[in-house]
């Protein structure tokens, strides 16, 4: 309770969730993983693992933000263009 | 199906095309059409939308023949909240969260010694309120809140709403 990174994992906790409601497969899908994957490292104490996991949790948000900018740039191609098949 | 989807779609790029040609310029028939006609230039585009409007216009008012046209004024400004309305609002968010049971929530149920919800769950609630009441509620400020009375007395707070 008193670990001064929990707030910041608090943090990432809202931002990913936040990023998580733009999901390709739905939000409760999102949530639900995100939601087990930090549940799974809830007992770690170690500053410097967990500093490695907020860092861990920071690629994650990048990797979202390029998923919705290929998925925009997709969807700006699909119509501007023809399909070739 | 999918052949047909394809088609149609070619056959409306092809008749946005010939809309972006100012030769052939017509007045587009439905919104998807005109927001795709949008590149064409200032002048051209505004005289396109105007034309439309006044048209979308026209035909509103022969729908509704005889009866009066009501010009009436629709801001987009809220009811004043109160306490009692916050308060509604805050229940009824936390009644269609999915780890709530909402007969048993009460407004001075912690959310994580009576609700049984863990630090994470209550992040998640704090996010509902900010969607719902439309303002960001700071890290430092939301980990305090827990119980239902509190997020009430935290918004009145900052909407500045008092008894």
């Amino acid at each position: 309770m008193a670990n001064p990174l929990r707030g910041e994992v608090v943090k990432l906790y809202k931002n990913l969730l936040f990023l998580g409601r733009e999901y390709p497969k739905g939000a409760d899908y999102f949530r639900d993983r995100l939601k087990t994957a930090f549940m799974k490292n809830r007992d770690e104490t170690d500053p410097e693992k967990i500093k490695q996991m907020i860092a861990r949790g920071e690629f994650v948000i990048k990797e979202l933000e390029a998923l919705y900018y290929l998925r925009k740039y997709r969807a700006l191609k699909k119509r501007y263009y023809e399909h070739d098949e | 199906m999918l052949n047909l989807g394809v088609m149609a779609s070619r056959v409306l790029v092809r008749y946005v095309r010939s809309l972006a040609r100012p030769s052939a310029r017509l007045c587009p028939v439905n919104v998807t059409v005109r927001a795709a006609a949008a590149p064409l230039p200032l002048n051209q585009r505004s005289f396109s939308l105007l034309s439309c409007s006044q048209r979308t216009r026209q035909t509103d008012q022969t729908r509704v023949p005889g009866s009066l046209v009501q010009l009436s004024r629709q801001y987009g400004d809220l009811p004043p909240l109160t306490l009692e309305s916050i308060k509604d609002r805050v229940m009824y968010v936390l009644k269609l969260y999915d780890k709530v049971n909402p007969e048993t929530i009460l407004v001075t149920s912690h959310f994580i010694k009576d609700l049984g919800l863990d630090s994470l769950d209550q992040v998640e609630i704090i996010m509902a309120m900010e969607d719902e009441f439309g303002f960001e509620i700071p890290d430092s400020e939301a980990e305090k809140l827990m119980t239902p009375d509190e997020i009430v007395q935290y918004i009145a707070d900052k909407k500045d709403v008092y008894e």
